[in-house]
């Protein structure tokens, strides 16, 4: 048997765009930005005749029921409708997307459109109202990484046919995969190489010694590098600083 | 044609698969919904950063994927050519010589087309936050119904979504008891053995114990990456 190919050695020249297409880039360069993404999760509204959206983010591990929201139809703010979404059913819908794929919907009017419409679909699943006095379509949505969220469409007046369901979903999937890989640039500290390598190492299990003895340094840069990391990140102490890198993809 | 297969869904009539049966009707009624031949569904294992697959169900003939092994199906599954939901699919073709992008080299391209495999498509297919890849492929080339794909996956997610008994475990062998795993998650928020003892109300020993132990059955050398290996695993 041949070698197994690296997938994770990008030497290839054909990257994946999150929207469907495939363009030649640069390695790990964040393709749109978050008023690119929101324009993006407009024109999925205006397609479904929904009068609002909401993409929220699930947390991981132990905070796996925390549904942040990430941004709606209001950005930069944060509309009224997201907010009473995560405080009433996030716990739920977080649980939901954690477990499964399928669409889910709610009305406090069923005689709306949107109940007419996605009462006659099989894919979807009807819940209890999540949201006083609208109607709402909810996709649970996935990332490489693992990041795991909802993106919600509100309105009485959605249509949507059961083929355009699968699509909407594959365009919301797309979104998210492109809104997890934007880096928080201006947020996010850029750390240097050697503080990487430093990280990488602690991670994998190397004490202080370890790392000045693998990288020719001395303990105590050692110790200083690990030091920046810890404030570039802003974390507490070290351990959260190795959790923190890991979570945010700066290493692996 | 395609809208006719999407109205007479292929899954039960409330949507969902109960039993192992159910899972192989259902990915032979998709396979031929989009007139391939065969199909593979496997996950990804991550073991000592080597890529592996699971095969969860396949109806490749006997022995052609211990033949073909797993490594070359964990090649495809993470070509460049693997569509996600949402990503467009693009096919293998085994039969001429593979592109750069196809995590396949020619020999292994040979051994494909040889097993009936000349065309093949690999979807992501997510079950809730499990990924998993779908092979599908054909004996002739452009013989798959390209326009039927994306609804053939979405239904592969929702369907795969109500049977996780079915597809293995979430994570791979996660050894650890429920509160190993709140302590290590405390530890990656940067929290001193003091503070975990205070948070779950127990003694700065038993978290220290929680946290060896932990470090036991993860095979590591320190906090650390006891730390690391639980949060690259997904089980904090």
């Amino acid at each position: 048997m041949t070698s197994l190919p690296e997938p994770e050695q990008d030497s290839k020249p054909w990257r994946r765009s999150p929207f469907g297409s495939v363009a030649a880039g640069a390695e790990g360069a964040p393709t749109i930005t978050l008023q690119d993404a929101v324009r993006r999760c407009r024109w999925i509204a205006v397609d479904l005749a929904a009068d609002g959206f909401s993409l929220l983010y699930a947390g991981s591990g132990l905070d796996s029921a925390r549904l942040a929201p990430c941004f709606d139809a209001d950005y930069p703010a944060i509309s009224a409708a997201t907010r009473r979404l995560a405080d009433g059913a996030r716990e739920e819908l977080a649980r939901h997307a954690a477990r499964s794929s399928v669409p889910r919907w709610w009305t406090s009017d069923p005689q709306c459109h949107t109940a007419i419409t996605l009462a006659g679909i099989v894919h979807v699943e009807a819940t209890a109202p999540q949201t006083p006095g609208r109607s709402a379509l909810a996709f649970p949505v996935h990332a490489d990484r693992g990041q795991c969220g909802v993106v919600v469409f509100f309105g009485d007046a959605m249509q949507v046919t059961p083929d355009d369901l699968y699509d909407f979903h594959g365009r919301c999937y797309a979104l998210f995969e492109a809104v997890a890989r934007i880096r928080p640039d201006s947020n996010l500290p850029m750390l240097t190489r050697r503080e990487q390598e430093c990280l990488k190492l602690t991670a994998n299990g190397c004490t202080s010694e370890d790392i000045a003895r693998l990288l020719k340094l001395s303990v105590h840069t050692t110790n200083q590098y690990l030091a920046n990391t810890t404030q570039k990140l802003n974390a507490v102490n070290r351990m959260h600083a190795v959790a923190k890198a890991l979570r945010l993809g700066i290493i692996d | 044609m395609i809208a006719s297969i999407a109205e007479d869904s292929l899954t039960r009539p409330d949507g969902r698969l109960a039993s192992r049966g159910d899972l192989t009707r259902f990915l032979m009624e998709l396979t031929a919904s989009v007139q391939a031949d065969a199909y593979a569904l496997m996950a990804m294992v991550h073991e000592d950063e080597r890529h592996e697959v699971r095969i969860i169900a396949s109806n490749w003939i006997y022995d052609a994927i211990e033949l073909a092994g797993r490594p070359l199906l964990a090649g495809l599954a993470a070509s460049h050519r693997a569509a996600p939901p949402g990503f467009r699919p693009r096919p293998i073709v085994t039969a001429e010589a593979p592109e750069p992008d196809a995590g396949i080299d020619g020999e292994e391209a040979k051994l494909l087309a040889v097993l009936g495999h000349r065309e093949i498509y690999v979807l992501g297919i997510q079950a809730g936050r499990q990924r998993l890849h779908l092979l599908l492929s054909a004996n002739e080339p452009g013989c798959i119904l390209q326009a039927g794909l994306t609804r053939a996956q979405m239904e592969a997610c929702y369907a795969l979504s109500a049977v996780p008994q079915l597809l293995g475990p979430t994570v791979a062998n996660d050894p650890l008891s429920d509160r190993e795993r709140e302590c290590l998650h405390w530890v990656s928020e940067g929290k001193t053995t003091d503070e975990v003892a205070v948070i779950l109300g127990v003694s700065a020993n038993t978290v220290n114990s929680y946290v060896t132990h932990a470090i036991q059955k993860l095979g590591a050398s320190n906090r650390a990456m006891a730390m690391a290996t639980a949060i690259r695993s997904g089980m904090i």
